[in-house]
């Protein structure tokens, strides 16, 4: 298993998998930056707590997109080469299953690790008040990388079992749609569908007073229900994946 | 001789259709088995059940000795290597990076690498990008994928298909050498009968999911020996005649066959035929090619 996962990882070899994600990264950290250069005192005492709130509206834009193009540099490589068949006489498809799933894990959670560096970077250089918040930022890295994971799940099994990958990119761009318009439904409607889950364990809420034009941000119980609703969804959509690959014939 | 691939039975429903009928291989050891059929007669799928790629409907495999199941499927795939259909690459990786793939999941020495290029005659192309590489090269890729780690058992899908004649010649060649500079028994599926007449020494005629005919190239060999075919005014008296002379001979489609011998001997026969008023009305000399005989089997005129 680790002998396959390190082959994973060289098969990315020239993929650029890494550009993909640094490219999602830089947007962002220029959006950052672009946002927050006119900020007043009362922004700047609300820094930390309003980049992790407009953070997380930017990933359930761009995430669902980003998880797409990883999931589907990964898996297309075994259509385009027909090495699907090949390999199943090596090793068991449900490892193949296994292996990819962590090699995209890893960008994935680097991804949100990059995104917290660049939180940091924004910070540091805007000079936001106060001492950064680790413990919000470790929810922030828990929750983000949980629903990452799950879509990007979604399109792996979407990659490996449709040959054309216009299939899973078409669901990851609707996705991202999803889960912006999500936002603007109440949590009971964002549980439905697995890209509006950036909303559902958002831990931060925004109060904008039309009548002084002040933006308050401030912190909203976690919804644990929300996120052990995700975790069986992402296991039942794990098991059902691997099972249908496992048992496809090549 | 022993067997190393036997099946028993075995078939392959697709859509309510037995694409592949109780199919009953024996792949003798240390032969180049020729796989043999028309284009969809079922010959992949076949292949595919023996590599447990495919779920047989019916009947079951064994391999060198073992029934396959899905509990022992990989450690028995240890012992052979495969090409199906088409190569299996990654194109955006050098052919040396390939093959390192899957040396490193067979868990083999690298020093295989080098082995197996060089067997294919690869070794100058081993750090181009295999998008770059021609469908020859590729084959040959594909080839030397199968060929890492030294397999009992090497099973070939159509490996010419899509090269020109020198890329064919060259492979089928190489396929054929195998067996004697490595020990390996060959399964190699074709629809060119030519093809498997050059490199196999066994076969196996596969039509509309049936086998039609297994056994040693050298039977068909024999049944398209030549033949004199003789036509009488009185074929039942000539066939009398022969009998009595202890003159070998079939009767068939109002000729007596005859197996092919010298003229002085055939200037008897006539003579003998002549001396009892037989009117002779025709003598002619028959050969069946093999393409005939394939024809003949498979009922059909297609793909040769």
């Amino acid at each position: 298993m680790i002998k396959a996962l390190a082959i994973e990882f060289y098969k990315t070899h020239r993929r650029k998998i890494f550009l993909v994600v640094m490219a999602m990264i830089a947007a962002q950290l220029m959006w950052a930056l672009w946002s927050f250069s006119r900020m007043d005192v009362r922004d700047l005492e609300q820094g930390w707590i309003s980049s992790l709130f407009q953070f997380t509206l930017l990933n359930s834009l761009m995430m669902p997109v980003i998880c797409a193009v990883v999931a589907s540099r990964i898996c297309d490589v075994e259509h385009k080469g027909q090495t699907l068949k090949l390999l199943n006489t090596i090793i068991p498809s449900g490892h193949i299953f296994d292996v990819k799933f962590l090699c995209g894990a890893f960008y994935m959670i680097l991804a949100v690790l990059f995104q917290i560096l660049t939180i940091l970077i924004t910070g540091y250089l805007k000079g936001f008040n106060g001492e950064a918040p680790f413990e919000l930022f470790g929810y922030y890295l828990l929750f983000t990388t949980a629903v990452n994971l799950s879509v990007l799940l979604l399109q792996q099994v979407l990659s490996l079992l449709f040959t054309n990958q216009m299939v899973a990119l078409t669901v990851g761009l609707t996705g991202s749609f999803f889960g912006l318009f999500s936002l603007f439904f109440p949590q009971s409607f964002q549980k439905f569908v697995i890209w509006g889950y950036y909303g559902v364990l958002m831990f931060i809420g925004m109060d904008w007073d039309r009548a002084t034009r002040i933006t308050n941000y401030y912190l909203t119980p976690i919804d644990w229900a929300g996120f052990v609703m995700l975790m069986v969804q992402f296991l039942v959509l794990y098991i059902i994946g691997r099972v249908i690959f496992s048992h496809r014939e090549w | 001789m022993a067997q190393i691939i036997t099946s028993t039975g075995l078939g392959k429903k697709y859509d309510k259709v037995m694409r592949v009928k109780d199919l009953d291989l024996k792949v003798p050891e240390g032969a180049v088995y020729g796989f043999l059929g028309p284009n969809g007669a079922g010959k992949t799928t076949t292949l595919k059940m023996i590599l447990g790629l495919v779920k047989p409907t019916s009947g079951s495999v064994t391999i060198l000795g073992y029934p396959l199941n899905s509990r022992n499927r990989l450690s028995i795939l240890k012992n052979v290597g495969s090409l199906i259909e088409s190569p299996s690459y990654y194109g955006h990786l050098t052919g040396a990076e390939n093959l390192r793939i899957f040396q490193t999941l067979r868990g083999l020495p690298e020093k295989e690498i080098d082995r197996v290029l060089h067997i294919v005659r690869l070794e100058n192309q081993k750090t181009k990008i295999v998008n770059q590489y021609s469908l020859g090269m590729k084959q040959r890729l594909g080839l030397a994928c199968a060929l890492l780690g030294n397999p009992k058992l090497l099973i070939l899908d159509e490996p010419t298909n899509g090269l020109d004649p020198a890329g064919m010649q060259e492979m089928r060649e190489l396929i054929r050498s195998l067996p004697n500079q490595y020990g390996m028994t060959v399964v190699v599926s074709s629809h060119l009968l030519s093809e498997i007449d050059q490199i196999a020494n066994s076969v196996g005629i596969i039509h509309k999911g049936e086998l039609v005919f297994q056994g040693s190239l050298d039977i068909l060999h024999q049944k398209s020996k030549r033949n004199i075919a003789i036509r009488t005014l009185n074929n039942p008296m000539a066939a009398k005649i022969f009998q009595g002379n202890n003159i070998l001979f079939e009767q068939s489609d109002g000729y007596l066959i005859l197996p092919d011998t010298k003229d002085e001997l055939l200037a008897r026969y006539t003579a003998c035929l002549a001396e009892n008023r037989i009117g002779l009305v025709r003598i002619e000399a028959r050969e069946k090619s093999l393409e005939d005989i394939f024809l003949e089997l498979t009922g059909m005129a297609v793909s040769l």
